[in-house]
């Protein structure tokens, strides 16, 4: 995003460099991060942009007025993105510590072209000059803690407990500042003693304003807070509601139709409890294509078509690659097996670990003898042992005294996991017929 | 979930109800067979502390979400009944039920003290052998609660205690064990696969139980903190 001011770019031509929008990085920054970001904008060395700055402020300050300015209309970056040739900086000079070389370095500045000029025969009426920029530094002082990022969390008040002190030690001393100024400024050449008293009247007038002002303020403060908190509840509500509606209600009334139906009530119930519980306890689980969320999401398939309650368990989670992929449909097959043919209760267990993935299905049916299903089957045979097998992996049968378990096991690869999903759906599903596509096809064994 | 080991005359327990939803602690009174005795119910947490003190039952079915106390439901009863003992002179046991199986509610009260967790979609037979269990002393593991303390023990991952008493670690056996429960093995399978008595598979999760409620393994914080559980 060009900024429509950009100077032609001073790099070799042919040489195409991505252009920064003009901001102010954080990182890398001896002061506001002026030269920094004009630096990174302009395509030049951070150390030249400084130096240029401060050599036009020798020409009657225009640097410190073009820092000053600059300063005050460039955004500060949010990302502490690298600035070229500011790698071997110190990373982030300390807040207080830019302040003070800030406030020193423009005192000595503004000393200096004063003497000068005082120098030359021009009368600067310094008694006026030092006040007001007294107060303008204080007024800057205490401005800079509105520096773009920091001002939402001034305002949030969303500060921890070393931050809280930064950030009210420098609009203190820019308080103290401006009111040094003002006062300096309206004893005029009367003395210490006339200050004083001038002080001890701004203070009693101050103390005075502020005691009438205080109730009205925090009424007013007590409001606004009671407004705001009063407005984000009725957003949560107003969330809760519209979700509610558009999931409870419609399955009960749902359920209320298919009263005489148990399988589907149930059938409903589960798949309402488990959206419910997915909205109230959402995590970090489940958001992205992980092997965790893709067996869960495949569980909650197999429960949906058939209304059996699968108990899983997961143990750690890893991205989703095309041979974790193929696990899961593999184990989407072996659920199929246990809802249609074993009974009730179905448990799988998945474990993420470092040596590999295990997956376990288990239910609790008659079991069945693998030598006695016909050749033809696909249903094992295929979707389970042979493409756990070509995709490095391992898969078993194993017959308990009640019930039938399927073991499957995918040891870690060497190759780089691949983020799609999608690729093991498309090879194979052409030699294993439809018996995926089609979860009613009974009898897949 | 476990299953009666064995008929045995059993002796008659003592149960406490509580919960705060009336419709429950009657659907389980119809469900639990006459081998236990309801001797109180309750529906909030002050209500349930001054129940468990005057009653002394052997277990409590104590729901996690309660109305009062500390606004930390099930963990404020058994916080608060702490030092009562059965009449028969044994600890009141605790058996924690909910709907949820959130990892935030099964830690919490397990590290509260607990002797186990089940959900409340848990058949008749389930929950009266659990109870049971619990009786006697034994913790009740369901494969959702194995499943966390895998996770949260950094099992899964491949760590394993070097020695038994090792509290931020399960032992190679332990381990054996809860995957076992997880992948849906009730006690007197898992004694079968693993060649070891049901007693023992009962002292294995005990003992689990017991570093779950002891470790103070910062990973079991920081798992529940990565999951926006605390």
């Amino acid at each position: 995003m060009p900024t429509p001011y950009e100077p032609p770019s001073t790099t070799g031509p042919g040489e195409h460099r991505p252009v920064y929008r003009l901001t102010r990085p954080v990182q890398g920054r001896y002061l506001g991060g002026v030269c920094a970001g004009l630096a990174e904008h302009l395509g030049l060395d951070v150390r030249h942009v400084r130096l240029a700055f401060v050599l036009a402020s020798f020409a009657g300050g225009a640097g410190v007025a073009a820092y000053l300015f600059l300063w005050a209309l460039t955004p500060q970056s949010l990302a502490g993105t690298a600035v070229p040739g500011t790698h071997d900086v110190a990373p982030r000079r300390l807040d207080n510590e830019s302040v003070r070389n800030l406030v020193v370095g423009l005192g000595l500045l503004v000393v200096g072209g004063a003497l000068f000029a005082q120098q030359h025969g021009v009368d600067l009426r310094l008694g006026v000059l030092i006040p007001l920029l007294t107060v303008a530094g204080g007024a800057v002082l205490a401005w800079s803690q509105l520096d773009d990022a920091e001002r939402g969390r001034w305002l949030t008040r969303d500060l921890g407990s070393a931050g809280r002190r930064v950030g009210w030690v420098r609009p203190g001393i820019g308080i103290a500042l401006a009111t040094v100024g003002v006062v300096v400024l309206a004893t005029q050449g009367r003395g210490l003693a006339g200050l004083w008293d001038v002080g001890i009247a701004a203070v009693a007038v101050l103390a005075g304003a502020a005691l009438i002002a205080a109730p009205w303020g925090v009424r007013l403060w007590g409001d606004l807070r009671a407004e705001q908190s009063q407005r984000i509840r009725e957003t949560e509500r107003a969330d809760i509601a519209a979700h509610l509606h558009d999931s409870v209600l419609q399955t009960l009334a749902l359920i209320q139709r298919k009263a005489d139906d148990p399988a589907e009530v149930t059938r409903l119930a589960r798949a309402q409890e488990r959206e419910l519980r997915g909205w109230l306890y959402a995590g970090p689980r489940g958001s992205q294509a992980t092997l965790a969320s893709a067996v869960m999401e495949v569980a909650h398939e197999v429960e949906d078509l058939h209304g059996l309650p699968i108990e899983l368990v997961i143990t750690g989670d890893g991205p989703l690659d095309v041979s974790g992929a193929a696990l899961v449909r593999a184990l989407r097959e072996a659920l199929l097996n246990a809802v249609r043919h074993g009974a009730a209760p179905v448990s799988a267990y998945v474990e993420v670990g470092s040596e590999g993935v295990q997956a376990f299905v288990r239910d609790h049916g008659p079991g069945f003898d693998l030598d006695a299903v016909p050749q033809d089957r696909f249903g094992v045979r295929e979707s389970i042992l042979g493409r756990m097998s070509r995709h490095g992996g391992s898969a078993a049968l194993r017959r308990l005294e009640q019930g039938t378990e399927v073991f499957l096991s995918l040891p870690v690869t060497a190759t780089p996991s691949q983020p799609d999903a999608q690729p093991d759906a498309q090879p194979e599903g052409q030699p294993e017929g439809q018996p995926e596509a089609q979860p009613e096809n009974e009898g897949t064994r | 979930m476990p299953q009666p080991t064995s008929v045995q005359p059993a002796p008659i327990i003592r149960l406490v109800l509580v919960d705060d939803h009336r419709m429950f602690r009657s659907g389980v009174k119809a469900e639990l067979d006459e081998s236990m005795q309801i001797v109180g119910e309750a529906e909030d947490v002050d209500g349930a502390i001054v129940v468990v003190a005057q009653t002394r039952p052997d277990v409590v079915l104590l729901d996690v979400h309660l109305p009062g106390g500390n606004g930390n439901g099930g963990s404020d009863v058994i916080s608060g009944s702490r030092g009562v003992k059965a009449e028969s002179g044994e600890p009141v046991r605790f058996l924690a039920l909910s709907v949820s199986d959130a990892a935030e509610d099964v830690i919490a009260v397990i590290r509260a003290g607990a002797r186990g967790y089940v959900t409340k979609t848990i058949n008749g037979n389930d929950l009266t052998s659990a109870i049971r269990r619990v009786a006697d002393g034994d913790a009740v593991f369901s494969p959702r609660l194995a499943g966390f303390v895998l996770d949260a023990f950094g099992a899964a991952a491949g760590e394993v205690a070097v020695v038994d008493e090792e509290l931020d670690r399960l032992s190679t056996r332990e381990r054996e064990v809860m995957r076992l429960i997880a992948r849906g093995y009730q006690y007197k399978e898992v004694a079968k696969e693993l060649f070891i008595s049901i007693k023992t598979v009962e002292t294995h999760v005990s003992s689990v139980l017991r570093k779950l409620q002891l470790s103070s393994r910062h990973e079991l914080t920081a798992w529940a903190v990565g999951r926006r559980l605390l």
